[in-house]
């Protein structure tokens, strides 16, 4: 399933293709990778067949099949699967009764013609970033499998990466859409906070939460991003916003963007991110450095809205069913119930002086560039890494140059630098709602043959 | 041993020595340089104990023995992240952003 999803559609809209015929293939694929890659805890087979039939009908029938017609797709386990239970990566969800209705972004997609073939493994919860899972077992990195995908959205990136599927879902809260996207060599999109709806997901941090799509170019990260966009009542925090689909935009090129490297705290000097990050500059023709103003105070800040928020979530989980969590989960959650409130208020403040700080650089540039992770795939049970000459824990740190961005919302594309022997992301962050912006950075980039998602050698 | 260095007692009712010169008036500097708070966060070993002990008691949260140690770890992680934040001056009109519209 090496196709990308804009190529699927196509040919099925054509006719060259049944969906039923790329299905077939979709559902053999990840059969022979299940026991490389664990990336899906379930495999909606006879939902998905039935929904390509009705595909093939309607492409014979000369009716509208949409833009993803026949594209396989397969979402995180957080998102709400019709008569499935949503695990959210955990023990306790399995003794949830199956959800009644399809995650908001599921029922939008499929309004575009994608076909939904399954569950992906994920962190417990959605609190990693290494893409371990007691419950599960670990997804594997398609680049090496005995290196972590990064999580939490770890099946999401693995079964993209591994081919099983050219679309998946996941969630990103301070990072779990753009870390196993670094690790993985993949596209991935951030949106602005608000941008796509949450509606039946599972939650994590209400202040943090976004969705979003992987991929393997950036023009089907356009497609699924534009099939995806509009209001949902059903989610709170959606923003009251018309569609603005990026797609048309993405021939635009960087004409006229001013872009700049961040400096400062995420100018590190690690090999792998500094080569990504410098690589990409030099093929933008990007010579200048901006400071982001705070931003380790604001993975600080971020940090404490998420513990305490994550563990208000699950503090009667906590007190009845302890143990049945992933105990490296359970850690951190019961010591972020621990935290005394005055703390987190004070974390919330900051955010809004840290947003009003951030906004204003976007009166200078129009796109920032920062590292997506700190490093490459680490080896799965890996606890440390080397960082800048330090020794630091992994679980709590491959997110370091995510957490200061999701925290205000911006838009982010991580792109795939396809470093040897391991590919590494670099973030495009753009001003709140100019996922336009990135995206058009992201497929420019990808013209000149600077990203890439390598295809592993499975 | 440490010597004790004797302080020089004021006399009872005696005005505190004037400065040399008046402080010129400052202008309220902007969040960002103000000075910093004068106490912030200690996560030191025995405070982390006890808040532990006590937090678990108030939330009704048993801490097994086994898990202690990691818990205790991810407390002093969050309560570093949490000191660099308290560390930060903010003005008092600052607004919070739990629900945030980007």
């Amino acid at each position: 399933m090496w196709s990308t999803a804009a190529d699927i559609a196509a040919a099925v809209t054509s006719g060259s293709v049944s969906a039923t015929r790329v299905i077939e293939a979709a559902l053999l694929r990840i059969r022979e990778n299940a026991p490389l890659l664990n990336s899906f805890t379930a495999i909606t087979e006879e939902r998905a067949l039935a929904a390509a039939q009705e595909i093939d009908l309607a492409v014979t029938a000369g009716k509208p099949r949409g833009p993803l017609a026949g594209v396989p797709f397969a979402v995180k386990n957080l998102f709400d699967i019709k008569d499935v239970p949503t695990l959210a990566g955990s023990k306790i969800n399995r003794e949830a009764p199956p959800a009644a209705r399809d995650a908001a972004l599921i029922e939008r997609l499929e309004a575009a013609g994608a076909i939904l073939v399954g569950a992906l493994n994920m962190g417990e919860y959605a609190y990693d970033f290494t893409g371990e899972n007691v419950h599960d077992g670990a997804a594997h990195n398609p680049h090496d499998v005995e290196r972590m995908t990064g999580g939490s959205s770890s099946g999401s990136a693995a079964a993209v990466a591994g081919g099983d599927v050219p679309l998946s879902l996941g969630s990103d809260t301070n990072g779990s859409i753009r870390v196993p996207s670094s690790l993985c060599g993949l596209f991935g999109l951030k949106p602005t906070y608000g941008r796509l709806s949450r509606a039946r997901s599972f939650p994590f941090v209400a202040s943090l939460d976004h969705v979003g799509p992987f991929a393997r170019s950036t023009r089907d990260l356009a497609l699924a991003y534009d099939a995806m966009q509009g209001r949902d009542p059903d989610d709170p925090a959606c923003a009251d916003r018309a569609s603005e689909p990026a797609l048309a935009l993405l021939e635009r090129g960087t004409d006229g963007l001013r872009i700049a490297v961040a400096g400062g705290y995420f100018r590190c000097r690690s090999a792998e991110p500094l080569a990504a990050i410098d690589c990409i500059a030099a093929a933008l023709g990007v010579n200048r450095d901006i400071e982001i103003p705070e931003a380790e105070r604001a993975r600080s800040a971020a940090f404490i809205i998420t513990a305490s928020e994550g563990a208000s979530l699950h503090l009667d989980r906590l007190r009845a069913r302890a143990k049945d969590f992933d105990p490296a989960v359970r850690d951190r959650l019961i010591a972020g119930a621990m935290l005394p409130a005055s703390l987190v208020v004070k974390a919330q403040k900051f955010r809004r002086w840290y947003r009003d700080a951030f906004l204003k650089l976007f009166d200078e540039v129009d796109a920032i560039l920062a590292p997506a992770t700190p490093c490459t795939a680490p080896l799965i049970g890996q606890d440390t890494f080397m960082f800048d000459e330090v020794e630091l824990p992994v679980r709590a740190n491959l997110g370091l140059y995510t957490q200061p961005i999701s925290f205000i919302g911006l838009p982010v594309v991580a792109v795939p630098v396809p470093l040897e022997p391991l590919p590494i992301g670099v973030q495009i962050i753009a001003a709140p709602w100019r996922e336009d912006v990135a995206l058009r950075v992201a497929h420019a980039l990808e013209a000149k043959g600077i990203v890439a998602a390598p295809r592993p050698a499975l | 041993m440490k010597r004790k260095v004797a302080r020089k007692k004021r006399p009872a009712g005696a005005k505190p020595a004037k400065p040399a010169r008046a402080k010129p008036v400052r202008k309220r500097a902007p969040p960002s340089v103000r000075p910093r708070a004068s106490h912030t966060i200690r996560p030191e070993r025995d405070f982390v104990d006890g808040l532990m002990a006590a937090s678990a008691e108030a939330l009704g949260v048993t801490i097994e023995p086994g898990w202690r140690k990691g818990v205790k770890f991810n407390l002093r992680l969050v309560l570093d992240h949490a000191a660099r934040v308290e560390a930060f001056c903010l003005a008092d009109d600052a607004e919070p952003a739990p629900v945030f519209h980007a």
